[in-house]
């Protein structure tokens, strides 16, 4: 027996489908795209070669060379020359070269040659190869180079059963370089010289679906015209089309509601149950679909290729504030999550852009805050949701984020000086292919599925807490009022009010907040909770929405809890808090220090607070409270 | 004629890929510059041929049969001149 398996590693260029062959040959569905970069850290898995012998796969981050670059790429070098303190040096390296484009692509085949490990080459994308008009000749290449190279497709999942026969025992002899080793110019000569020989090009250049694509998606004036209005499809896909699947989850919410009501005997554990479980985790769950859509949108652009060139749209405005294109994707998946924006900051060369992207990631308004913002912007406008005045609502929220994390990356860009090593833009535009369907909904389902069970478990603990919390001490009296201020919240919210009541709060409120720092969009929930208290002889046959009630609470004094004032300074507050534990976590790890991941957390939620407190001021001043 | 001289003439009739015509194949003869690794390991090699396809802040390019955007200033370290029609 032995003792594990021989290790796999898939090397190659950026984008030349190593994810992609990954996920074939191990069923596993780590994420993939039609962009440079997608994959940043090694993804492990497991396979069978023809014989049935497992194999233990790893799928590196793509890399130009060898010599380093950005963090991802450095990665991928370490492992290959076994100085990786986690992974062992590979027993065989799988370089993925993308056919179509073997000039480039065979550069790092030879670089990996030159290291001494058995090499197999998975020709990939032959089929865009030969539409493109080039003649391959595999059996010359592998002559050439002098290890086996097998032709194979990895997205249809043919030329599979060849690679795995050629991963059989015993693997190919180590090969001979043809070339003088360590010899830069030697070596690129060599793979111009055999790139020509095993994929000869056609003499004419013809304008392919992608040059013509581009030359609208890419032009000066249409280019921006297209970018605008993907970007809206995108939010008004969110904010009005996922109303329809909100409705569906919102009924069954009601159903189960009435389930409970009708099944159990009034008392604390179906108040738990309706009130703690149902109404706080169904109010977090709702936003789902949205959700969903999101994840969807941007998988789309990404396995299209339309990312890139988004990224190289952006570019020039990104340069205004010190930064470049390639921080254009990091900052647009942190829309959707930070922690996948925080973490696709590795593919970008300038350490000090790096730095300032992550810094600035967070205050992309992500999906998390879409519940907060849907709950309190329907209260600016007395309550009705949709409409176009909604839209314009939401955009002011996402371009507020986006202004001021411009604006901050300005200012701590020009702190942190200019890079020792000047880095210039250069990214590959990917041809335009059709989504990979399969891949982009599995992704959007394991992203569902992390929300909702985030939502089984963070969320749901801190709404039986709070359940709690609200519930006892019990007192017995009439007055709702008097018997939530016995309560454990009721006591918090005492000692809180006097330092919230400036941003225009009350004590329930702020201890929503607070219950939302280790999750955001447990602020939902729990202002659920919190404010369902009062609401003890009215006549809830059918159940209100969180909204309504909200809207009618007042202050002692008779004044409206939630004035326009106080909802746009809590608006603002939640645009601007760093309130996700994960996040402050991820940033720690990718920075290489907790200085960084705290000091983030103490500026956001500081200027939160500063903010929502100059706003809430001001908009007293014109009357608005 | 010395060689450095048959150089220069050379750099004199060379051009760099920003004042290239949109358009229009060149062939790269010299990379010179800071940038010329991280050019080189995309594909920016003498002797291969480069399709400018746009204009612009970063320019467009075809190189090996992929479009590759860049920044004027690498584009600027890229020596061309027109090829062979």
């Amino acid at each position: 027996m032995e003792a594990s398996n021989d290790l796999i590693a898939l090397a190659g260029n950026p984008n030349a489908g190593k994810t992609t062959l990954f996920n074939a040959l191990t069923g596993s569905i780590e994420k993939v795209g039609n962009y440079p970069g997608v994959t940043v850290s090694v993804k492990r898995g497991e396979m069978r070669n023809a014989h049935g012998k497992a194999l233990d796969l790893i799928d590196l981050p793509g890399s130009y060379s060898l010599d380093g670059g950005s963090p991802d790429q450095q990665i991928a070098r370490d492992v290959l020359h076994g100085e990786n303190a986690k992974i062992p040096k590979p027993d065989l390296v799988v370089c993925v070269l993308d056919a179509s484009n073997l000039e480039r692509h065979l550069q790092i085949a030879l670089e990996i040659i030159e290291l001494e490990i058995p090499v197999v080459v998975a020709l990939n994308m032959v089929d865009v190869a030969e539409k493109a008009g080039l003649r391959l000749d595999p059996v010359k290449l592998s002559g050439e180079l002098g290890v086996p190279v097998v032709p194979i497709q990895a997205d249809k999942g043919k030329g599979l059963v060849e690679l795995r026969q050629a991963l059989g025992h015993p693997f190919p002899p180590v090969p001979e370089a043809a070339w003088e080793k360590g010899n830069e110019a030697s070596r690129r000569a060599f793979g111009l010289q055999t790139a020509d020989l095993a994929a000869r090009r056609p003499e004419a250049h013809s304008a392919t679906i992608s040059d013509k694509l581009d030359r609208i998606l890419l032009h000066p004036v249409l280019g921006w015209v297209c970018f605008t209005g993907i970007m809206f499809a995108l939010f008004w896909s969110i904010f009005s089309f996922a109303g329809i699947p909100m409705g569906w989850i919102e009924s069954l919410q009601d159903w189960a509601t009435g389930l409970v009501e009708g099944a159990m005997a009034e008392g604390d554990l179906r108040d738990l149950i309706t009130q703690g479980i149902i109404g706080g985790v169904g109010s977090v769950v709702i936003f789902l679909p949205q959700i969903l859509l999101l994840f969807f949108f941007i998988g789309l652009m990404e396995s299209s290729g339309y990312m890139a060139r988004a990224a190289f749209l952006m570019d020039g405005f990104m340069a205004k504030v010190g930064l470049s294109g390639k921080a254009f994707l990091p900052l647009l998946s942190s829309y959707a999550c930070a922690i996948p924006g925080v973490m696709a900051t590795r593919t970008i060369d300038s350490p000090k852009e790096r730095l300032v992207t992550i810094f600035v990631a967070p205050w992309m308004s992500c999906s998390a805050r879409l519940p907060v913002y849907l709950l309190l912007v329907p209260m600016l406008l007395g309550g009705s949701e949709g409409g176009a005045k909604q839209a314009l609502i939401f955009l002011s929220i996402y371009v507020l984020g986006t202004l001021t994390a411009f604006i901050v990356a300005k200012i701590l860009r020009g702190k942190l000086g200019p890079d020792e090593v000047k880095t210039h833009f250069l990214l590959e535009l990917p041809p335009y292919r059709f989504p990979q369907w399969k891949y982009i909904f599995r992704h959007v389902l394991d992203r569902g599925w992390a929300f909702l069970k985030n939502a089984g478990t963070v969320i749901l603990g801190i709404m039986i807490l709070l359940w709690a919390a609200t519930t006892y001490p019990k007192l017995d009296s009439d007055d709702p009022a008097e018997v939530l201020s016995h309560t454990i919240v009721g006591r918090i919210s005492a000692v809180i009010e006097p330092i919230v009541k400036p941003m225009g709060f009350d004590g329930r409120t702020g201890t929503a907040i607070l219950t939302s720092f280790a999750a955001r969009e447990v602020f939902v929930g729990s202002m659920a909770q919190l404010f369902h208290v009062d609401e003890a002889d009215e006549d809830s046959e059918t159940r209100n929405s969180i909204r309504e009630q909200l809207t009618a609470e007042t202050w002692p004094d008779g004044r409206k809890l939630f004035s326009p004032a106080a909802v746009i300074s809590l608006l603002i507050f939640y645009i601007y808090a760093l309130q996700c534990l994960p996040t402050t976590a991820v940033v720690a790890r990718e920075t290489g220090s907790w200085k960084w991941g705290i000091g983030q957390f103490i500026f956001m939620t500081v200027f939160a607070g500063v903010a929502s407190l100059i706003v809430y001021q001001v908009a007293k001043l014109f009357g608005l409270a | 004629m010395p060689p450095s001289l048959v150089q220069d003439l050379e750099s004199d009739s060379l051009l760099s890929l920003t004042q290239a015509q949109v358009g229009c194949d060149f062939q790269i003869r010299r990379l010179e510059g800071p940038g010329c690794e991280q050019l080189r390991n995309l594909g920016f090699c003498e002797s291969i041929q480069v399709r400018k396809l746009a204009n612009g802040r970063n320019l467009i390019c075809s190189v090996c049969g992929t479009r590759v955007a860049l920044s004027s200033d690498l584009a600027d370290q890229v020596k061309v001149e027109p090829a062979d029609s």
